[in-house]
């Protein structure tokens, strides 16, 4: 075969192959508009700091929360165990992380067999989400007996015992009292670097893709299923022969993984100290701000809600609120007016929107989109249906009538 | 009442049991036996205890005293997901859907993911198996629906679809036909006895107020009253009963 026609024929084939891989994508990603808004707020995310960041700090912050927030609403929004201490897995995981770190005395450990110094967090880390995950179930305990409002108080008070007893002043050798453990950073051989700031934002931003992938899949599984129908009625859960209790357990468990994680990542990465302060109502409420903010019982939710309450807190508020009290001598009183003029906007936003922004919005692409969905981009074996959907026996039953009822009239 | 051959158990049988709340006696010293294949009618008035003795059986409540056993096993004091696991399935009368979710995975709750086989496959018969059961009680049109949108007539059908789904060896409908217009009636009257023709080993028991309807699918009538069972026997026979007369127009006619 002469070679035109074999450079000619493998170009066909790449050329196939692209056009296939292509075709793919654009039916598992630009078919369904919550993807592609998903993809696309992707883009712009990895794309911020070629545009110069000079707030790529906030967005680091609001990576960090929204991994929180994400695990919160799978708890609450999915499963509808109602939590209002999720400060507890944040502390905890950095607390964890932490006092392991404060015991071994070093920030390196020497792994013997293969002759390599690694940093000490990646061993604490795990650890931290272990004991996380043991938090988690001893947390779920409650809740397989009390239920709605009673567990929210509940959940309530933990965090609220943690930050007394780390504040403890008998235990001050251990937990330091207010200022905390000392832990080490990530990134911190980047110091000086200008880069570093960069650096950590990608990092931020990697684990909570995963995270938010990971919960999504979990979400869309037979698993996320069961979870929601556990939310709607539990009676008949059990009916359908759903283990309750191991499937709360189980929520438990997967939410307090990503808080305890969460956790970890902000004092490593940001804080840098293991404080009291973390057990605080404030960590226990962003979360819940944020999703509704974002839309309760979504994946999406939480992680739009964490970069709007970001954008609202970090950037609106110094930059714009900040020169208008300057301006009226009001200065001094920009912490209290910060918070009052935020909640405001916070409370109008719900009301407005009471779905929350991103799922208000996705639901109006979802109706947008409906005329021509379940014709053209309904899933593989719901288009195999559609034959058997239009003869449905429904249908057949009716004809039947109608042709008895002909019958008898030709009779009578 | 119909004894089994060869020393077989009953398929479910309720050995003398009673369950009080407070002073009160919702149900008194009830025992029945229900064999393979069987389709049973529970009837009685308002308040006669039939909905808590179908609670007591699924193990949602538990008896003050008595016992019931499923295939030769003690299930009295189990909770009601294992119950449902060992194949007794019901539906509520108070009709319980899983409002947020699409009807089709309202049915993928209840069916049993198969185990050993790979994770992709079974996602594919899971949801080859809930779009059958669809199909079998007509709902298939709607599968991509929430449930909340569904009416009233298309809840109880999903109620039915959620019950079969689990595969029961004995399934309890509470009032199916509560509610339905007479061509929902007939229908779901039609896919119940499609449904017995399909399966004729698996055992049917109906609390209902429709006797017309009832009368179709059942062999046997139970008839309680004031949580004591009055009678028991063929439907034409029940009909004539005095007794059931007497306490369905509440004096003698």
């Amino acid at each position: 075969m002469p070679i035109k026609e074999r450079l000619a024929d493998s170009a066909r084939m790449v050329r196939g192959y692209i056009v296939r891989a292509y075709s793919s994508f654009t039916a598992k990603v630009f078919d369904v508009p919550p993807r592609l808004l998903a993809f696309l707020s992707l883009l712009v995310l990895l794309a911020i700091p070629c545009l110069g960041g000079k707030y790529l700090s906030m967005l680091t912050y609001a990576c960090v929360y929204a991994i929180l927030a994400v695990s919160w609403d799978l708890l609450v929004g999915r499963t509808g165990q109602v939590s209002l201490g999720h400060a507890f897995f944040f502390g905890m995981g950095a607390y964890s992380s932490a006092l392991l770190i404060q015991y071994y005395g070093s920030d390196t450990v020497t792994i013997l067999l293969l002759q390599t110094t690694i940093p000490i967090f990646l061993i604490t880390i795990p650890a931290a989400l272990a004991i996380g995950v043991v938090l988690a179930i001893l947390l779920g305990l409650p809740a397989l007996r009390v239920k709605g409002p009673y567990l929210g108080l509940l959940t309530l008070c933990i965090p609220l015992i943690m930050s007394t007893i780390t504040n403890w002043h008998p235990l001050s050798d251990i937990f330091h009292g207010t200022s905390g453990i000392k832990v080490p950073l990530f990134f911190s051989f980047l110091r000086g670097n200008p880069i570093r700031d960069t650096v950590e934002y990608y990092f931020a931003l990697t684990v909570l893709f995963f995270s938010a992938v990971i919960i999504y899949k979990v979400a869309t599984s037979k698993t996320g299923i069961v979870f929601v129908s556990i939310l709607d009625n539990e009676l008949a859960a059990k009916a359908c022969g759903i283990n309750v209790t191991r499937y709360k357990l189980l929520s438990f468990v997967i939410s307090g993984l990503f808080g305890t994680l969460s956790g970890c990542i902000y004092v490593h990465l940001i804080t840098m100290r293991a404080r009291p302060l973390l057990f605080d109502l404030t960590y226990s409420f962003l979360p819940i701000t944020m999703t509704f903010l974002g839309g309760l019982g979504t994946i999406y939710g939480p992680l739009v809600g964490a970069f709007i309450y970001n954008f609202l807190d970090q950037y609106i508020m110094p930059t714009y609120l900040a020169p208008v009290l300057d301006s009226m001598g009001l200065s001094t009183y920009f912490g209290q007016l910060r918070i009052i003029i935020f909640a405001l906007i916070v409370i109008t936003i719900i009301i407005k929107w009471p779905r929350g922004i991103a799922r208000t919005i996705v639901d109006k692409l979802d109706d947008l989109a409906k005329p021509r969905d379940i014709e053209e981009r309904g899933p593989r074996i719901w288009k195999k249906y559609k034959k058997e959907q239009k003869e449905s026996r429904l249908r057949k039953i009716f004809s039947r009538f109608k042709k008895k009822q002909e019958e008898k009239e030709v009779e009578t | 009442m119909s004894s089994p051959e060869s020393g077989k158990p009953h398929l479910l049988e309720v050995i003398n049991v009673t369950k009080k709340f407070g002073g009160l006696v919702a149900v008194n010293n009830i025992s029945l036996q229900i064999d393979e294949g069987e389709r049973v009618g529970l009837i009685g008035p308002n308040g006669a205890g039939k909905t808590t003795l179908f609670n007591i059986i699924s193990g949602f409540l538990k008896p003050t005293s008595g016992k019931i056993m499923f295939k030769g096993e003690d299930i009295t004091k189990l909770p009601p997901h294992k119950i449902v696991n060992k194949g007794i399935a019901r539906t509520f009368q108070i009709m319980r859907p899983f409002r947020h979710l699409p009807v089709i995975a309202n049915v993928m709750v209840s069916l049993k993911s198969p185990r050993g086989s790979r994770k992709i496959e079974w996602v594919k018969t899971m949801e080859r198996k809930a779009l059958d059961l669809l199909e079998d009680v007509g709902l298939s049109e709607l599968m991509l629906e929430p449930a909340e949108n569904l009416g009233y007539g298309d809840l109880k059908r999903l109620e039915v679809a959620r019950a079969l789904a689990t595969e029961p060896d004995l399934i309890m409908l509470d009032e199916p036909f509560g509610g339905l217009n007479p061509v929902e009636t007939e229908f779901l009257t039609r896919t119940l006895i499609t449904m017995h023709q399909d399966e004729p080993s698996r055992a049917i028991l109906i609390v209902e107020h429709k006797l017309y309807a009832l009368m179709k699918i059942v062999d046997r009538v139970i008839v309680m009253h004031q949580g004591e069972k009055i009678a028991e026997g063929k439907p034409e026979e029940i009909v004539k009963n005095k007794k059931v007369i007497e306490v369905y127009t509440g004096g003698t006619l």
